[in-house]
Order: structure tokens, then C-alpha cells, then sequence
């Protein structure tokens, strides 16, 4: 395994671009020709190296490659665009659209993550140790395909809009999420062990979300289907009870919510309506 | 004395385009037809505080000649790795297209009102699309008129009287006789609450009241308007409404997926949705669906609470399924003059409505990363360009703590919270008084603003001095400025 090292120069005051910090983009390459790679700090077209110190080895192919960055990179966006194999890791907090439609490999942030974090990706994992912020695997504005395959893992909390548009792959959120988790959702699997701040599923057509922690309540256009005991999540059994709501039934969706009965006792009342 | 007819209001997105203006001098002695802003708006016209070039020396703002100020502005501009350029809605599209060019030039975003009014209007237009119209269609046809989230008494003052509820259109009477009957019975409701206060009688207490209300006339007469309203509180509009529903705060996404169940007759399995009974919802949900033509005006009720463009998702989706049953269209109330002409603008340029990103040489679009506001949250912004607004008033705090690290460039008429804290300031002629141009209704109607007075010397119009710091940004960056101003810009 080949290991580079990014280390910032300085410390970024505006928006750095630089979707060429991937193994795809690095293979082949050798550090002189990697330091050469185009970024964008602002308005104004960069050299990697003119912002990045570049160390440490190279290889041939993306498998081969780790990338390793530390410092502040809050602002550096884009990072592991697009990539197909191979690793990153971060040590620290990463900025914006991290990971975005990645295809496989590995990404993993001990610190927070910012929105979009794996947008539309269709394959690979992300970890995520701190927290993220909103759009975790959705879609940008406009389109209607959000994450197809893959998997994120967000150790802390994520904002709003987890999965929105989302069509394939798993979420693992294991802190809090806030509200419209699954909007829009047509596939895949979402699993919260937090609460939810609300309109959980809004919009969905397919795909499941269990959640684990509390939520004030279910929109009005879901209909509770079941009491289930257990459900399995990406081939694990995840202990309940669970209420189970289909919906959203505006959008004649059959998609599935697996809401903890212990958790949410003040929903009780569904249950005269199995 | 002189009369001038026809002049365009520059206040409010509704763009009235009927006032008369008496004018002696430089001075607007009586205005006809227009609302107490609009009145407000000439009649002071002469007394604002106008602003003077100046720049920020030594923590001073000193008075400078304009080019000096124009300089400067461009200074900064051309130096600035991640500029905003903010404002727009209050100045005209010609103004619009020249900050486009400049924006280009810089490399900087472009955003403007709609970042922190209807900007999730227009990304959930984006999503699901939008039912429009004109207000001439509404005026003219519309027996159903609700308004959500907005209280056009309070904002759009002649809306009422123009395009809805008391307009007298081709097909729709005017209901304005029974709205002046349910008024002076609320007056009366008044005065006996005071006498029984007099008469030390414990009142009924009415404490916060979630539910609906209907209007003391009874059951709707044939072809006459119904007008619905849906608020947090019970606004002056909701007073004069047939149909009041009161909904408790950031419970309209709740609200509206129930109306949209009950409209294509799905049951639901709660007895009341956000502490509203479904009884009431399906009595909403039978007036809707029993509607010839039908409009859902909605305001910044709406699109500012929580879930934001969501919510506006979900109305445009109430009024797509409306519309298997009726005929039902749906509009943002939209709030400066011409914010409406700034989206459109933007919209022809870049393909985008606001918050473009044009810092890599082709327009990039994300609110949520582009939007002003989220810009100066993260503090990715090195200057900012106010133009025709006044963000250090009306922002959060701490963007505006950020949004003051960095050199501010204020383009205004009058003097502002902006214009006192700017590091340059650059005096402008009032748009829509002084300076005629094009502005955009909230309906996507063009009007032609009028010029009422010349401006005093030494105040350009936006687009004048836009035009020059454009020039001096390309001096600065060694091209030739008159090879790239296209002809007629």
C-alpha cells in the first residue's frame, strides 16, 4: 500500500475546490505530477502544491492508495469525488460535499463532516466518527436521484434531509437526526438509533427507515400496517418492537417506517387500528 | 402644480400602476390610488437622509469624489478571492444585467432577497413545478381565494383591492359590501367587550386558539368570492375571512399532507392533525374541491417556517391534486418590487433564479452552499457588495459579524445600518422615482418603472455605476472596457 500525505500550507480562509484529492486522480502519477493537479481556492485556479504539502508514495493503481490529510480542511470541498477504490482518510473535520457520487472505496472522518456528505454515491463506504450536517447520501438541487449503493456511517448526529431522493444503499445514523429523514426515498435503508426530530419518510415511495429513538409523530399520510417484533437491518436482526406505518401515501408510496414502540409509548393509539 | 398619471409604486411585488402623483417642485403634495406605503414612499421621498461617496479611512468614513469611491470599489472587488454581491430587488432589471456582468467579471455569487424570503419557493418550484398565472386571471375568474402564511392587509395592501378578494372582475363580483357588513359587526363585537370590561364582567378568557373560525354571515352565497386564510395568529385578514383556520406554529407540512389525503379521499388514522379535528380539515377539504377556479397565495409564513421549501412542496403538491378535482393555481406573494425581475434576470443569464456561484468562470447553484446567508455563516466570503438593501438591519447577527471582517461595499439612495458600517459607499438615484428601468410583478408581468424627478447631481443611476466599477475591474485586470461592454448593455 502506497500512503500520500496532504498537510495544508495554510490555513484556508475561503472555499477551496479540489475534487482531484481522490486515489483515482492520484494513480499513475508521481508526487512532482500530483502537486501539479488543478484546485480552485476562490476565484483563483491553484496548483495542489501552491496550497498542499505532498508527501509519501505513489502507486499505479487506486487500490493501492491511501491518502491521508490532517489539519484544518473545513473548507476544502469536493474531496474524494467520484473515486472507485482505494482509501482516505481524514484527520480532522471535512467541508462540504464529501465523498459525492463515489463508487467504491473507503472514506473515513474522525472529525464532522459537512453537508452532502456522499451525494449520490453509488458505491464505497464512508465513516463518519463526529458529526454530519444535512443532505447525508441525498441528491443536488434539482435532480431526482439521490444515493444508489453504498454505505455511510455517521457515529454523532446528522441534520436534516438524510437520504432525500435516496434509491439504493445504507445509512446508519447512530446519533440524533432532525427532520425529513427518507424524503422523497425510493430505496435503500435508513436505520436511526436516535430520535428524529420529525416527518420522518415525508414523500417516500419506497424503501425503509427504522428508528430506533423518539419522534413527536407520524405524518398524517401514513397508515399503521403492523406490530412487528424485530426487523433486519442489512441482513441484521434489530430487536423492537416495532409500529409499522407504509406511506407517503400522498405520493401513493409504499415505503416503510419501523418506529420503536418502547421509545414512543405516546403512540400507543395506533394500536387499536391493527 | 403637475399631475403625473400612471406611475409605477416602487414598494411591494404587487406593482401598482395606477397612482397619480400632484407634484410642486420637487415635492409630491398629494398621491392618488396608492396604499399608505405607497403614499409614505413619494411623500417623504424628499426627506430621507441621502448618502454621499465616501470610503473608510483610519476607521473613518471620509467623503471622497465618486470616481475615488468607484475606484476603490473596484479595488477590492478585482483583489476579493470569493465576493458576494448581494441586493437587487429593490433597483431595476437593467441594473440586474449589468451585476451580472460584473459578477462574471469578479469571479463572485450572485444572490439577491430571495435568499431570505422565497428562495424555497423557487426550490420547490424546481422539484415539483408550479400551477401559475396572472393577476388579471384572478381578478377576473377566481371564486376561491386563500392566502397562507401571508397577510396581504399588512403586506400587499392593495392586492385585496386589486387582484382578489375585493377586486370587481369580469365573472366575480366584488364582495367588498359583505366585507364591510362582517367589519362593523366586528366593531360592534368591540364595543360590547368593552362595555362588559366596563361593567366589570369576567370576560371568557381567549387565550391562543387553534382551530377554524367561520365567518358570521353564514353559508357562502353563489357566485360570490371565498376568501380562506391560514395563520398563526388572527390577522386583519383573517378577520374578514369565511374560513379562518388558526394553525399552531411550524405545523403546515402536517397540515397540508392532511388536506392532500383527504382530497383524494384517503382516511386518515389520527382524529386531529397538529391539534386541528380532521372534521375541520374535511370541511377545508370540501370547500376546496367544490371551487370553480381556485388560488393559493402564500407568503413568507410559509416558506420561512419550518421545513421551509418542503413546505411549499407540499402546497404545490395540495394544488396538483386540487386540480384532479377543480381548478386550482398557486403563487408566491412575492415582497420587494422587483425581486420577481431579479429571479428572472439571473434565470435568463445563468439558468439560475439566485445564489449563483460564478467564482469558476460558469454558473454553479446550491442554496444551502451558494446562499448568501450560508456563505457568511461559514465565513467563506473576502468582500461583499450590498446593492438597493440593507443586510446589516435585517440579517442574523452573526452574519453579519462575519459579513463586517471583510471589506463592504454599499451601493444606496439613503442612509442605512449598511451604509454606516460600509468600508465604501456609493450614492445612487432612488429607482422607480428618479430612474425609470423594467421591474418584474409578482405574477412574472414586466412593467415599465416610471421617472418622476431627476436625480440631484452626482447620483448615477445603479446601473451607471455598476457600469463604471465594471470598467475600472476591467481596467484593474489590464483588458480593454469598452471591447467588453457589449453594445446596448
Amino acid at each position: 500500500m502506497a500512503t500520500i500525505t496532504l498537510t495544508p500550507k495554510y490555513s484556508f480562509t475561503v472555499p477551496v475546490y479540489a475534487p482531484c484529492i481522490s486515489p483515482d486522480s492520484f494513480a499513475g502519477k508521481t508526487l512532482k505530477e500530483i502537486g501539479e493537479l488543478e484546485v480552485w481556492e476562490g476565484n483563483r485556479r491553484k496548483k495542489l502544491k501552491q496550497l498542499f504539502d505532498i508527501k509519501g508514495k505513489t502507486a499505479d493503481t487506486p487500490e493501492e492508495i491511501t491518502i491521508k490529510l490532517s489539519g484544518n480542511l473545513w473548507k476544502v470541498r469536493r474531496i474524494g469525488e467520484e473515486m472507485t477504490a482505494g482509501k482516505i482518510l481524514i484527520d480532522g473535520d471535512a467541508g462540504l460535499h464529501l465523498g459525492v457520487k463515489m463508487r467504491g472505496g473507503t472514506i473515513t472522518v474522525k472529525g464532522n463532516a459537512d453537508s452532502w456528505l456522499g451525494s449520490q454515491m453509488r458505491g464505497g463506504t464512508i465513516e463518519v466518527m463526529g458529526n454530519a450536517k444535512d443532505y447525508v447520501g441525498g441528491a443536488y438541487r434539482g435532480s431526482g436521484v439521490g444515493m444508489r449503493g453504498g454505505t455511510i456511517i455517521v457515529h454523532g448526529n446528522a441534520g436534516y434531509d438524510v437520504g432525500e431522493w435516496m434509491r439504493g444503499g445504507f445509512i446508519k445514523i447512530m446519533g440524533n437526526v432532525g427532520a425529513y429523514t427518507g424524503v422523497h426515498m425510493q430505496g435503500g435503508t435508513i436505520l436511526v438509533q436516535g430520535d428524529s426530530e420529525g416527518r420522518i419518510g415525508a414523500l417516500m415511495k419506497g424503501g425503509k427507515i427504522v428508528l430506533m429513538g423518539k419522534i413527536d409523530s407520524i405524518l398524517p399520510s401514513f397508515t399503521i400496517q403492523d406490530l412487528k417484533k424485530r426487523t433486519k437491518v442489512e441482513g441484521e436482526a434489530v430487536e423492537g418492537p416495532f409500529y409499522v406505518f407504509i406511506g407517503d401515501l400522498t405520493e401513493d408510496g409504499s415505503g416503510k417506517l419501523f418506529i420503536s414502540k418502547k421509545s414512543n409509548p405516546h403512540l400507543s393509539f395506533y394500536e387499536r387500528l391493527i | 402644480m403637475r399631475v403625473v398619471k400612471d406611475v409605477v409604486c416602487p414598494f411591494c411585488g404587487c406593482l401598482c400602476d395606477d397612482l397619480e402623483l400632484e407634484i410642486e417642485g420637487r415635492e409630491v403634495k398629494a398621491v392618488r390610488n396608492a396604499c399608505a406605503v405607497g403614499e409614505a414612499k413619494f411623500l417623504h421621498y424628499g426627506k430621507h437622509e441621502r448618502t454621499r461617496p465616501m470610503i473608510r479611512k483610519n476607521g473613518e468614513l471620509v467623503e471622497v469624489s465618486l470616481d475615488e469611491a468607484i475606484r476603490k470599489a473596484a479595488e477590492i472587488l478585482a483583489e476579493a478571492k470569493y465576493p458576494v454581491l448581494f441586493g437587487w430587488s429593490s433597483t431595476s432589471c437593467e441594473a440586474v444585467r449589468v451585476g451580472l456582468q460584473l459578477a462574471e467579471e469578479v469571479g463572485a455569487i450572485i444572490d439577491h432577497c430571495s435568499s431570505v424570503c422565497h428562495g424555497p419557493s423557487v426550490l420547490a418550484i424546481q422539484e415539483v413545478g408550479l400551477a401559475g398565472f396572472t393577476l388579471g386571471q384572478s381578478r377576473h375568474r377566481f371564486d376561491l381565494i386563500i392566502y397562507w402564511g401571508s397577510n396581504p392587509l399588512d403586506s400587499h395592501f392593495r392586492h385585496f383591492e386589486r387582484y382578489s378578494t375585493f377586486s370587481e372582475g369580469r365573472f366575480r363580483p366584488s364582495i367588498s359590501r359583505r366585507s364591510i357588513t362582517q367589519f362593523l359587526s366586528t366593531l360592534a363585537e368591540r364595543r360590547i367587550k368593552r362595555v362588559t370590561r366596563r361593567l366589570l364582567i369576567k370576560e371568557r378568557e381567549e387565550g391562543f386558539y387553534f382551530g377554524a373560525r367561520r365567518a358570521p354571515s353564514g353559508p357562502f352565497k353563489e357566485r360570490d368570492r371565498k376568501l380562506i386564510v391560514v395563520d398563526v395568529r388572527r390577522t386583519r385578514a383573517a378577520k374578514m375571512a369565511d374560513f379562518f383556520l388558526q394553525v399552531k406554529p411550524n405545523t403546515d407540512y402536517e397540515i397540508i399532507q392532511a388536506l392532500r389525503m383527504l382530497i383524494r379521499d384517503m382516511e386518515l388514522d389520527v382524529d386531529e392533525v397538529a391539534g386541528i379535528p380532521v372534521e375541520v380539515l374535511e370541511e377545508l377539504a370540501d370547500i376546496l374541491v367544490n371551487a370553480k377556479v381556485g388560488v393559493l397565495y402564500f407568503g413568507v409564513g410559509l416558506t420561512m417556517s419550518k421545513g421551509k421549501h418542503r413546505n411549499i412542496e407540499a402546497a404545490i403538491s395540495l394544488v396538483r391534486d386540487l386540480n384532479a378535482r377543480a381548478k386550482f393555481h398557486i403563487l408566491p406573494m412575492r415582497g420587494h418590487y422587483n425581486v420577481t425581475g431579479a429571479d428572472v434576470v439571473i434565470t435568463w443569464t445563468t439558468g439560475y433564479p439566485y445564489a449563483v456561484d460564478l467564482t469558476q468562470g460558469y454558473p454553479r447553484y446550491n442554496p444551502g452552499e451558494t446562499s448568501t446567508i450560508d456563505v457568511l455563516l461559514r465565513d467563506d466570503c473576502d468582500a461583499f457588495l450590498c446593492i438597493a438593501s440593507d443586510p446589516v438591519a435585517h440579517f442574523p447577527r452573526r452574519a453579519v459579524e462575519n459579513m463586517l471582517k471583510h471589506p463592504l461595499i454599499a451601493i444606496d439612495p439613503v442612509v442605512s445600518a449598511t451604509t454606516l458600517v460600509a468600508d465604501v459607499v456609493i450614492p445612487s438615484a432612488f429607482s422607480g422615482i428618479e430612474v425609470g428601468g423594467t421591474a418584474y410583478r409578482m405574477d412574472h408581468v414586466p412593467i415599465t418603472l416610471k421617472k418622476v424627478f431627476e436625480p440631484p447631481e452626482g447620483y448615477l443611476p445603479d446601473e451607471e455605476i455598476l457600469k463604471r466599477i465594471l470598467a475600472e475591474v476591467r481596467r484593474i485586470k489590464g483588458k480593454a472596457a469598452e471591447a467588453l461592454v457589449p453594445a446596448g448593455a
